[in-house]
């Protein structure tokens, strides 16, 4: 965790989060209320309403604060749900092994192969619309990538030592995952939700887009659902979809960042390859093709 | 206000440097409203509800006689003439003489018997529900046909008046009507040839064999492209790629019309059915009068025109009549319907009248002392609607109602209104032809289904005896002195007892750009109705263009 | 051999997961499709015509399993039923009008986001340190952070519908006959930029990324040191010693990302009016044309799997190891 606060990515990463976070948990309530109709409808950037009205006269600022709320919560709700799910699924079949492993693996190569959008909206198009429904066809469609990472690691950290002694000396299997695996997992477990809300986000504003959300309530999904049903390119109403758009892109670049930033802590090449770099470059030696094999603690 | 200049400047670029209508002279392209991204040869007239496209029902099939809604007028198309027997049930149609098949065979009485057979052998094809009234239809002789009634039923006219009419020596060897889809047509109207189909743009050109040839229709071809958005086609129709269109177009004033005021026009007369608030009337509150016309009250209808519809329509009058039913009009019930003026201050004193009074935090109490809490039920997909909505709940709890607009899933929606499993809910009527089958939906007992099952109208449940007798005496009318009195008194019925609360009639959309043709209709010259959409009214439309530059 | 029947094994069994999800799925969820299907048909039918279309739709109350057999049976001989929204069109048809261009722009996307974001990738780690190796990946992330069909509204809006230099919608202009002419063909190609740039935009990042981590781990290899100690050049060494063997892992990633691109490449379509299998599925979602939805999942998921084949048979011919990996 120190490292991580030493990692230039990992501050940008969880910078811009806590903006957004704060944002979404106060910013509602400093902002009008984000479904009133206030002004002239498609009325541009003004004093009055920085970020302009939408095509009902809403008030944008308003509305991408409150969207803030909902996306996030949606977003990193399934991302857990996601890895909960994939670390089950994944440690039971890595640990376990045999059948098991077997039709696991089949379950999640099934799952990982179809394509993800028309599995969402086949799923969405029969539920009845709100947020609920959106995050369970999120969990739904996108388990299985967190299991395949976990089932990998699971079956890496199965023939360890540690895992073995635990074995030997006659612990009770869910134990041995529970209190052996998972803990030596973190890294990857932490890397696998921040990939799970990416997706989880991206996912639930484009379902929203095509309209298969509760279009009454305030997301960022159906913001952008309204500024295209009303008008927007026609109108020129620019200011309606692009707040939207820049804020799902920061929140998803600062959780790439810190992804790849928890990559580089977990992977000894990686970080190594930085060090030496940074040495090279403070004798003044420009980098050439290889990458150092061993890993020598720069300081 | 700069940036306003600064979005108008952005749209005028838009159009500025863009399209070039793309079509050779003569070719008139047409917008209408059906959106897709690639069009399907299907040009099978008795399928409208399928996916049908535009011509085979507008410039292809043509009916008897075209009803137009803005004059009231039955035109004679391909009949000259009708005269009913005297005891109204045997209808004698004269038809055309001289009119042609587009494959130059000659159009009979046996076609329209032909026709009319055919709905009644496959029901699917019967959409207006002919032979629920119609017991025979014979050949008098080749000129001559006679249609038989079961019942004395005088609104039947229109739906024998406009049924397209298909020939008989195609269609016999069809096998299955309800699926075919007939991708070589032979019809009688003036665009027959389908010269170009693509799955983005189809041609068709003039019948060679048309009628009102040589002098109608100086138009060569009409021609469509696949608008799979309202955006895209409201785009096109900016930039002078399309020369009719039908669409809604937001702002259309300020993106259009306001960008060549000489070429671009707009003509959307309020004649389609109304959008009401529905109050389900088996349940408390909401079966007493005075509530209805207290919610009514509580509505501030220019804002809901305003912000639901961008001011295209207007407010409704209590008798919810649109403006195609103008001359029956009552002026009596009109002004009787006070009940539509946005008045705050009587709609709480007839709500305390009615026993709901404000409890603690301003709402008021239902009668056995609960919150008056009620859900506006929404289609989701219906944006204009869900505005209008946001307006009217906004309006509610000004007068004490715990009101929140909940939107639906369409077939939720549509599931709770017909089953009648709803307080509030937005709604619209059926445009009929005359105000019979308007208040037949709004408040006639025949129409009125138990809760739980599914009503296709009269979704509010209100029946009147009165009104049976009134109706049923304007199905066995033919005076129109008669008609007029009926229908007044079914206004003032309306009025008195507000069975649903009418918001505003529904805009027909129609815009053309004069640049390539002229003769469209508009404001000042009505002669029909200027949207692309309406089948077969588009016909009077298509006859009477003429291009500027002659077709070489 | 044995690899490549074993991976057709598990598609085939995934295509029956696929197919017997689309048949489970509509039976699941609560609601009456079928209802609501003819809904679209309000007031404009009688109760009477009403039941008669039902007819046309073979809806029927046999028993489920009885129902699921019928069901595979129509799948099998590629009989996916009547589009309610194109009525009476079948939904094969209907979806034929606009596989073409689907398949065309997902591949044609994919093909290049792949070429260039690996070339990218391997230069950043040719020149590591370097600016593009500095600027690069956290742009290309931040782009990739962007939803597919918001970079297309921007880009749709800027150079479509302000500026005027890119064609708004469709796949070709429209007074253009298709055939196999230059004007057709460059119709086409202009048609296509904007869509595929958005899409190539948007991923050609991870491409580059990914490339760029397997080339470091490929670089640190002993036969990389060797042909280093050989004395050979540089570039050579990089060409085809290093990107060569760091191209295998990213092939394997390339049907998953087919997947992933055809998803982001449907949104595409729908903003730009583009004929592929986009719009067919939104307006589907939109008028609740279940037939419709089911086919295009069946399809694009079909689709789906057969890319991967094809790209695991490029696998085993270009990777030995494949080979006598399953031979053992």
């Amino acid at each position: 965790m120190t490292a991580l606060m030493h990692n230039r990515r990992a501050l940008i990463g969880l910078g811009v989060l806590a903006g957004f976070a704060l944002l979404a948990m106060f910013g509602p309530l400093f902002a009008a209320d984000p479904s009133a109709q206030l002004a002239l409808p498609l009325s541009p950037p003004s004093w009055q309403h920085p970020f302009g009205t939408t095509g009902q006269g809403q008030d944008v600022l308003a509305q991408t604060l409150a969207g803030a709320r909902t996306s996030l919560v949606i977003g990193f709700t399934v991302g857990l749900a996601q890895v909960a799910i994939g670390a089950l699924v994944g440690t039971t079949a890595g640990y376990l092994g045999g059948w098991v492993d077997d039709v696991g693996t089949l379950v999640i190569n099934i799952f990982l192969i179809m394509p993800g959008l028309p599995l969402m909206v086949i799923i969405a198009a029969y539920l009845p619309t709100g947020s609920i429904t959106i995050a369970l066809v999120l969990i739904v469609t996108g388990w299985a990538w967190s299991a395949r990472v976990i089932r990998a690691q699971t079956l890496s950290l199965r023939d360890k030592d540690f895992v073995l002694a635990a074995t030997v000396s006659g612990e009770h299997g869910l134990r041995i995952v529970a209190c052996e695996l998972i803990p030596n997992m973190a890294s990857l477990l932490a890397s696998a939700f921040i990939g799970a809300t990416i997706y989880a986000i991206g996912a639930e504003v484009a379902l929203e887009f095509l309209g298969l959300g509760d279009v009454s309530h305030v997301t960022w999904g159906t913001n952008l659902y309204w500024a295209s049903n009303d008008s927007a390119l026609l109108t020129g109403a620019w200011w309606t979809f692009v707040p939207t758009g820049a804020c799902v892109a920061l929140v998803g670049f600062a959780l790439a960042m810190l992804n790849s930033a928890i990559d580089e802590l977990g992977n000894p090449r990686l970080r190594a390859e930085r060090g030496y770099l940074a040495e090279l470059r403070r004798h003044g030696v420009r980098p050439g093709v290889s990458t150092p094999v061993l890993r020598r603690e720069v300081s | 206000m700069l940036p306003r200049a600064v979005v108008i400047a952005w749209v005028v670029a838009a159009g500025g440097c863009a399209p070039r209508s793309q079509a050779e002279p003569g070719v008139l392209l047409v917008e209408e409203k059906e959106q897709t991204a690639s069009f399907i040869r299907n040009f099978n007239p008795l399928l409208e509800v399928g996916d049908v496209r535009w011509p085979a029902t507008h410039a292809m099939y043509e009916p008897l006689f075209i009803y137009n809604a803005l004059s009231g007028d039955y035109v004679p198309w391909l009949a000259t003439g009708s005269a009913w027997s005297d005891d109204h049930r045997r209808l004698r149609v004269d038809l055309r003489p001289g009119v042609r098949w587009s494959d130059g065979a000659r159009f009979t009485a046996r076609d329209v018997v032909f026709t009319f057979e055919l709905l009644s052998r496959f029901d699917a094809l019967d959409l207006r529900g002919v032979w629920a009234f119609v017991s025979g239809v014979t050949a008098v002789d080749d000129h001559t046909v006679e249609i038989a009634f079961s019942r004395v039923f005088l609104p039947g006219y229109y739906y024998l008046a406009q049924q397209p009419i298909v020939p008989e020596h195609v269609w016999k060897d069809v096998a299955d009507p309800v699926t075919w889809a007939n991708p070589h047509p032979v019809a009688t109207g003036p665009f027959t040839e389908i010269t170009a189909f693509e799955t983005q743009a189809y041609q068709v050109d003039r019948n060679p064999y048309y009628w009102q040839l040589p002098e109608r229709p100086q138009v060569r071809a009409i021609r469509f492209l696949a608008f799979p958005s309202n955006d895209q086609a409201a785009f096109a129709l900016v930039s002078g790629e399309v020369d009719w269109a039908g669409s809604f177009v937001p702002a259309i004033d300020r993106i259009f019309a306001a960008r060549d005021r000489e070429h671009h026009h707009y003509w959307f007369p309020p004649v389609d059915g109304g959008v009401l608030l529905y109050a389900n009337t088996t349940r408390a509150p909401y079966d007493d009068v005075r509530v209805r016309k207290a919610l009514s009250m509580a509505i501030d209808r220019a804002l809901v025109v305003k912000v639901g519809m961008y001011d295209y329509t207007r407010p409704a009058d209590a008798t919810g009549l649109n403006d195609a039913h103008a001359r029956f009009r009552d002026d009596a019930a009109v002004a009787a319907g006070d009940w539509v003026q946005h008045d705050v201050t009587r709609a709480n004193a007839l709500l305390d009248e009615a026993g709901l009074l404000r409890g603690p935090g301003g709402v008021r109490r239902l009668r056995d002392g609960s919150r008056w809490q009620v859900a506006i039920n929404v289609p989701t997909g219906f944006s204009d609607w869900v505005r209008a909505t946001q307006v009217i709940a906004r309006g509610l709890r000004e007068v004490g109602i715990d009101a929140r607009m909940k939107a639906h899933d369409f077939n939720a929606w549509y599931e709770q209104v017909q089953e009648g499993e709803f307080a509030l809910a937005l709604g619209w009527a059926e445009p009929y032809p005359t105000p019979y089958g308007y208040y037949r939906a709004m408040m006639s007992t025949a129409t009125v289904k138990p809760v739980g099952v599914a009503a296709p109208e009269n979704w509010h449940r209100f029946g009147l005896a009165r009104a049976d007798e009134l109706l049923g005496a304007l199905e066995q009318t033919a005076d129109p002195a008669t008609e007029h009195r009926l229908t007044a008194e079914l206004q003032r019925l309306f009025v008195a007892s507000a069975p649903a609360i009418p918001l505003f009639p529904g805009p027909l959309w129609g815009a053309y750009n004069s640049t390539r043709f002229t003769g469209f209709p508009d404001a000042d010259d009505p002669y029909a109705p200027l949207s692309p959409n309406l089948s077969p009214q588009a016909l009077l439309v298509l006859t009477r263009l003429v291009p500027r530059e002659p077709p070489p | 051999m044995r690899y490549l029947i074993r991976r057709l094994a598990f598609y085939l069994v995934a295509a029956w997961a696929s197919v017997t999800l689309a048949f489970v799925i509509p039976r699941l969820m609560p609601g009456d499709p079928e209802a609501t299907m003819f809904a679209r048909f309000h007031g404009k039918l009688d109760p009477e015509a009403m039941a008669a279309l039902r007819r046309t739709f073979g809806f029927s109350d046999a028993p489920l399993a009885q129902q699921y057999v019928c069901y595979l049976g129509h799948v099998v001989r590629g009989d996916l039923g009547v589009s309610v929204s194109y009525f009476p069109a079948r939904v094969g048809d209907v979806i034929a009008t606009g596989m073409v261009w689907t398949l065309f722009l997902a591949g044609l996307a994919v093909a290049l986001s792949y070429a260039l974001g690996t070339l990218l990738g391997i230069a950043a780690a040719w020149r590591r340190g370097g600016w593009l190796d500095a600027v690069g990946p956290p742009l290309f992330v931040l782009l990739g952070a962007f939803p597919f069909f918001w970079l297309a509204m921007l880009l749709l809006f800027l150079f479509g519908f302000t500026l005027g230099w890119s064609p708004v919608r469709h796949a070709y202009d429209s007074g253009v006959t298709p055939a196999l002419s230059a004007q057709f063909l460059w119709s086409v190609a202009t048609h296509a930029v904007l869509p595929a740039a958005t899409i190539v935009v948007a991923t050609v990042g991870g491409w580059m990324l990914d490339m760029r981590n397997t080339m470091m781990t490929v670089l640190g290899e002993d036969y990389v040191t060797l042909a280093h100690a050989k004395g050979l050049s540089p570039r050579r060494v990089m060409f085809r010693y290093a990107a060569r063997n760091a191209l295998l892992p990213s092939i394997t990633s390339f049907g998953m990302a087919l997947g992933f691109v055809l998803s982001g490449s449907l949104l595409t379509e729908i903003v730009f009016s583009y004929p592929g299998q986009g719009y067919l599925l939104i307006q589907a979602v939109r008028s609740l044309d279940y037939p419709l939805i089911q086919g295009l999942f069946l399809t694009i998921t079909l689709a789906v799997l057969g890319a991967n084949f094809l790209v695991d048979i490029l696998y085993v011919w270009l990777d030995p190891r494949a080979r006598t990996r399953s031979a053992s």
